[in-house]
């Protein structure tokens, strides 16, 4: 089989036999990726530290017949984010953001979105050092490109604006923003009209910092004295919504939690 | 119809769950045991159950031990003054084989590893800080791989030990002895860099 090239991100590693590594890759060209490099936890091996996770690099691989992962030949770092380690919530962040890219991307699809998105968190943290806004950017992103983010503006039930409509003419509320509320069970926003026992409230300060996100790319978010505060509650909305539909729990967020 | 009498399919199903081993291997595994004298699969079958029943933890460092304390614990040629945290048991190996190291050690358990779900209270970290706390330990060197996990976990660690007043330092990492500098990535090369020595 040819030789095939991309950039790529390293998702995760798992160790394989004696001295090899299992791979998962989000790749520019053919999406998300498993391959084996061999060798790669030898000292000398020919991979250094390009296989670390959140890796930006070069990658080289051949198919092989009849096989789910491909052979990695050789790789080339682009960028390295090994530093963002030296900071314990930092690394969480990544470590959520990645075990959530690779969970919710499915194998060989080409998600050039989602590839950037990840790139622009990584550079942002470490540009930044804001872990949980970076973590609140990458959620929002994330559920946004899968196609499973709501209407944040108005009531999914009843189709009431909460808020000033972003764009068109005003229909606002009178009474101004609005909390909307959520529950799994049922989808979208839904405004305290509309509201269902045991459904969990998102405030006005998380909606319009997912709002804010959805806006502006995070360095500039950062650089705001008045950036959008990122708080549990919205944390657990779109951890919630993630797990939701993929239908299990993230290993990392766990971890991530008990870190606050 | 299974490809295997039961017996056999039981002994390779059993090979395969050891790490490194697919169907293939437990089947050559399983065929040569097969092969061989009775009294060499008992006495693998032995030696197996016997380090199963006569091993544990050290009660200080964590280490894999046949008494307790381990013979790095109760050896009083060696340094008090020390402790070397790796992450697993048998990473002590290929430092004891430099012979340059004359401390004491401390076994994690791993590393932090948020994507399994190793957090801080999943490891060896409240009894390295118990041991600290009787003032005899003056260098903690932190031997975990040089990997992300590791690195994390490296920081981690610093910034519990060292408002305790106690030297941390970390091993050097860089160009392998051998290698050829033409080939180290430039995320190596600058480790190698950062850990420079006068000579």
């Amino acid at each position: 089989m040819p030789l095939q090239d991309s950039e790529a991100i390293v998702l995760r590693t798992y160790p394989l036999g004696d001295a090899d590594r299992l791979v998962s890759l989000i790749t520019r060209t053919q999406g998300r990726l498993r391959g084996v490099a061999q060798g790669a936890r030898r000292p000398k091996s020919r991979f250094g530290a390009a296989l670390e996770p959140l890796t930006y690099l070069r990658l080289w691989f051949y198919e092989r017949e009849n096989r789910d992962l491909v052979r990695i030949r050789q790789c080339e770092i682009l960028e390295s984010f090994l530093d963002l380690h030296g900071d314990y919530r930092s690394s969480l962040v990544t470590a959520l953001a990645a075990e959530i890219t690779d969970a919710v991307l499915p194998e060989r699809e080409p998600q050039d979105a989602a590839f950037r998105l990840l790139l622009h968190v990584a550079r942002g943290l470490r540009e930044t050092r804001q872990a949980s806004l970076a973590l609140g950017y990458f959620l929002v992103w994330t559920i946004r490109l899968a196609g499973w983010l709501p209407d944040l503006d108005r009531c999914s039930s009843c189709g009431r604006f909460v808020t000033q409509a972003p764009h068109g003419p005003s229909v606002a509320s009178s009474a101004g923003p609005e909390p909307l509320y959520w529950s799994l069970s049922q989808p979208g926003l839904h405004c305290a009209n509309c509201r269902r026992p045991g459904m969990r409230t998102l405030s006005t300060e998380a909606l319009a910092a997912a709002r804010r996100m959805l806006a502006a790319p995070l360095h500039q978010l950062a650089l705001d004295a008045n950036s959008p505060r990122v708080s549990p509650e919205f944390e657990a909305y779109f951890l919630d919504m993630i797990e939701h539909h993929i239908e299990r729990h993230l290993a990392s967020r766990r971890i991530y939690e008990e870190s606050r | 119809m299974p490809d295997f009498a039961e017996p056999i399919a039981n002994l390779v199903e059993q090979l395969k769950r050891l790490p490194g081993i697919g169907q293939k291997t437990a089947q050559r595994l399983a065929f040569h045991l097969l092969r061989g004298d009775r009294e060499e699969s008992e006495s693998l079958a032995a030696a197996i159950l016997a380090a199963k029943n006569n091993l544990r933890e050290c009660s200080i460092c964590n280490n894999v031990t046949d008494t307790d304390p381990c013979l790095y614990c109760r050896n009083p040629a060696r340094t008090q003054k020390s402790i070397c945290v790796v992450e697993e048991p048998h990473n002590i190996v290929p430092i004891e084989k430099t012979r340059g190291y004359n401390g004491l050690y401390h076994v994690l358990g791993g590393t932090l590893s948020p994507l399994n779900g190793v957090g801080p209270d999943q490891l060896k970290i409240k009894s390295l800080l118990e041991r600290l706390k009787k003032g005899t330990v003056e260098e903690i060197i932190i031997a975990t791989n040089p990997t992300t996990e590791g690195e994390a976990t490296a920081v981690y660690l610093s910034k519990l030990i060292k408002p305790l007043g106690v030297r941390v330092t970390r091993i050097g990492m860089g160009i392998p002895v051998g290698s050829d500098l033409e080939y180290a990535d430039e995320v190596t090369m600058s480790k190698a860099m950062e850990g420079r020595r006068e000579l």
